[in-house]
């Protein structure tokens, strides 16, 4: 299993049509990913790839649910159960109001640059829709080996190897590094989840790590933070009520980032004297994560925090294997100079 | 984007919150002529972005002429940079309410904020008494219901004439505050007069950057950026921070910049710009070296990790960028992610030194940063070594 998204997720395509849209749409297809229809106004009957393309995402359902007709398929493939959207900023909500609208209950935007207040409206309406809205600002969402709906060079074996840790993070350039760690550690990926850089993204990080907890198949996460906001602090709330039992590990970034300074992404801002990197960690320590200071550190961290688990949980229902920190144990030394 | 004091009050008039018409001095003379004009007491306040200026006495009251000249030399001469001093009639008033708007990204809505205890000490009395400040959540699809205005003032305490007008300032800003796309739209303090009218004493809106292609009204004032290099580069739409140490950050990727900036501090090196030339920069590499050339640094380090921003067109750039640019100081590059292996060949061909790892890169430009200049016995050891994963 994985969280959200998998080869079984049955997705449309949203500005496939761009020259980003179509590369990142063949590349979707090629890791496994069911893309079920593209929607361009005014370019119905167009194709990408093999992928058909409607006006929009009303008339593309309308018209899988024609097709079932002389599809041998059963009735449940006029559905979709996800969008992937690459779409500029200015047009973002309307087509998060428009895949809401027509059911679909998980929304991938990698847009950079959403107003914020439409951001607000997105946040809003996807709570009130029961809708995980991921993004924007990300790269979207990735289950290695199986499906991703966003931007990811899966194609890099030493960043995307399938496995048992689940990531979540705010940053695109950051998760590259940091899981590369992970991987090197002996691991690999359940989902890699970028909720993005932005002050409201759709799907927080607290939401994350409750579909992490209900996956038999990660065993624990790892959390690229940064400072600003306070998604880490809620992260932290999580681990100390009990709602999150899972390891964490967390790497904060900005530790040394000065006072009322945007550092790059516009949600990176301590504002207030609230949501320095250093009262991230702290909150997280104080709830029982391992804090990272150094992308470096990520994977021993995850080692001791597994085995540790282990030990204390030597029949934790299965779900933690004593493989993944075993074979860590066995790579551990390789990557020792 | 900021808005000055001066510019948010313009815009409370233009959507009927009340608020004093003053007039802006840019020299000792005319500050002292406006005064003269405007009548005393008069108000001199400091039109800067930082806050905390009421602190460093930057917003004086002065009685006639001779205070309005000490004042006002003392504020040009301050070391905030002061251009603009707003010289307004000083107001008498018998309280100071607070009110803002606000995003709360957690709930996606509006938040309300209220106090009858405003004033600069207002985030102490968050801090000490929470209750006295109000709170009121406001959908962000729906907007603000005039009850939820209402409830805020008589919640505060307020008598129904005072709550009435307090109400209606409230809904007023909110629309202010949507119209204008703000991340923040803040009176505080909020006067209430003798004759028991309110007037904004003063005012704070920050404008989203993101929404700004909505608002052709506002231009960033070229003055307010940290540096000249940082306006060029905020005219090329390369994201850049202005600082004073030795190494010049050249990076791709808000993320990994800032944890760049982590390590260099970390290893005990300091950082003389920020900058990323990712995403869709990613083939602006002469035009990003150059930038970091104008700041004179010790070192140029440059790491990347990318995806869309392929590493061997940056890897082409920064060798472009050397030949054409001759840096007089030493360049550390490390330049991974789709196309690593190309760039790899195309960097050792230039004679450049392709490292893959971040501390690794990051440790070589801060010992090299303190080579070019000090001994080696003034180099402060990286305590690195003792880290895990850290040096070989």
């Amino acid at each position: 299993m994985s969280i959200i998204v998998d080869q079984n997720t049955r997705a449309i395509v949203m500005g496939a049509t761009g020259t980003e849209g179509t590369f990142w749409t063949e590349h979707m297809v090629n890791l496994g990913t069911q893309i079920i229809a593209a929607v361009t106004p005014g370019k119905e009957g167009e194709h990408v790839g093999n992928i058909p393309v409607y006006h929009s995402v009303r008339r593309a359902l309308d018209a899988r649910a024609s097709n079932t007709l002389i599809d041998s398929h059963s009735s449940e493939n006029t559905h979709a159960d996800a969008a992937m959207l690459f779409v500029p900023p200015r047009f973002t909500k309307d087509a998060v109001f428009e895949c809401l609208d027509a059911g679909i209950k998980c929304i991938v935007t990698v847009a950079d640059g959403i107003p914020l207040h439409d951001a607000l409206q997105i946040r809003s309406a996807a709570l009130s829709c029961r809708a995980n809205v991921i993004g924007g600002n990300t790269s979207g969402i990735i289950s290695p080996g199986k499906a991703m709906l966003g931007m990811f060079p899966y194609w890099i074996e030493r960043v995307y190897r399938p496995g048992r840790i689940g990531v979540m993070t705010r940053s695109g350039s950051l998760t590259n590094e940091v899981t590369a760690m992970v991987v090197r550690a002996g691991f690999g990926v359940s989902t890699l989840v970028g909720v993005g850089g932005d002050p409201v993204p759709g799907m927080r990080f607290s939401e994350v790590l409750a579909e992490f907890e209900h996956d038999p198949e990660t065993d624990a996460v790892v959390m690229i933070g940064e400072l600003g906001g306070t998604m880490e602090e809620e992260a932290a709330e999580m681990l100390e009520s009990g709602a999150f039992s899972k390891p964490l590990v967390a790497f904060i970034g900005g530790r040394h980032a000065p006072k009322d300074r945007r550092m790059g992404h516009a949600g990176a801002i301590v504002s207030g004297g609230k949501g320095s990197a250093l009262d991230k960690m702290r909150a997280l320590a104080a709830a029982g994560a391992l804090t990272a200071e150094r992308a470096s550190q990520v994977g021993i961290l995850l080692t001791e925090a597994l085995k540790s688990k282990n030990r204390d949980a030597p029949s934790a229902n299965g779900s933690v294997s004593p493989l993944s920190a075993k074979s860590a144990e066995q790579k551990q030394p390789r990557q020792q100079p | 984007m900021k808005l000055h004091e001066y510019q948010a009050k313009a815009l409370f008039r233009e959507f009927g919150i009340p608020a004093p018409q003053g007039e802006l001095a840019e020299t000792v003379e005319a500050a002292v002529s406006i005064g003269g004009r405007i009548g005393w007491p008069a108000a001199f306040k400091a039109q800067v972005l930082r806050g905390g200026r009421g602190k460093a006495g930057l917003v004086k009251i002065v009685r006639n002429p001779e205070e309005a000249r000490t004042a006002a030399n003392a504020i040009f001469a301050s070391d905030w940079k002061v251009r603009k001093i707003l010289i307004e009639p000083a107001i008498s008033h018998e309280r100071e309410l607070y009110v803002s708007f606000s995003a709360d990204p957690r709930t996606g809505t509006h938040l309300l904020l209220a106090s009858a205890q405003g004033g600069v000490e207002i985030e102490d009395l968050a801090k000490t008494q929470p209750e006295k400040i109000l709170k009121e959540h406001i959908d962000s699809i729906r907007g603000i219901l005039p009850y939820q205005a209402r409830s805020v003032a008589y919640d505060l305490g307020l008598e129904p004439s005072l709550a009435k007008s307090f109400s209606s300032i409230i809904e007023k800003l909110f629309r202010l505050y949507v119209q204008k796309d703000a991340e923040l739209a803040e009176i505080n303090p909020l006067f209430v007069t003798i004759e028991g009218t309110f007037i904004a004493a003063d005012a704070k809106i920050s404008i989203d950057d993101n929404a700004l292609f909505r608002h052709p009204e506002f231009e960033q004032d070229t003055a307010d950026f940290d540096s000249d290099i940082a306006r060029e580069a905020a005219a090329e739409g390369i994201p850049y921070l202005q600082f004073d140490g030795d190494i010049s950050l050249m990076c791709a990727g808000a993320g990994l910049t800032t944890a760049v900036y982590d390590l260099v501090v970390d290893f005990g090196g300091t950082v003389a710009n920020y900058l990323e030339f990712g995403g869709p920069n990613y083939r602006k590499s002469v035009r990003a070296m150059e930038l970091c050339i104008k700041n004179n640094p010790k070192v140029i380090l440059i790491v990347t990790f990318g995806t869309i921003a392929r590493a061997d067109i940056m890897a082409e750039g920064i060798v472009e960028a050397i030949r054409r640019l001759k840096p007089n100081c030493p360049i550390v590059t490390c330049i991974r992610g789709t196309g690593e292996d190309k760039a790899r060949e195309i960097l050792v061909s230039a004679g450049l030194e392709p490292l893959t790892d971040t501390e690794e890169a990051v440790k070589k430009a801060v010992e090299l940063a303190h080579n070019v200049y000090s001994t080696a016995a003034e180099r402060p050891t990286p305590d690195a070594a003792a880290m895990p994963g850290g040096q070989p």
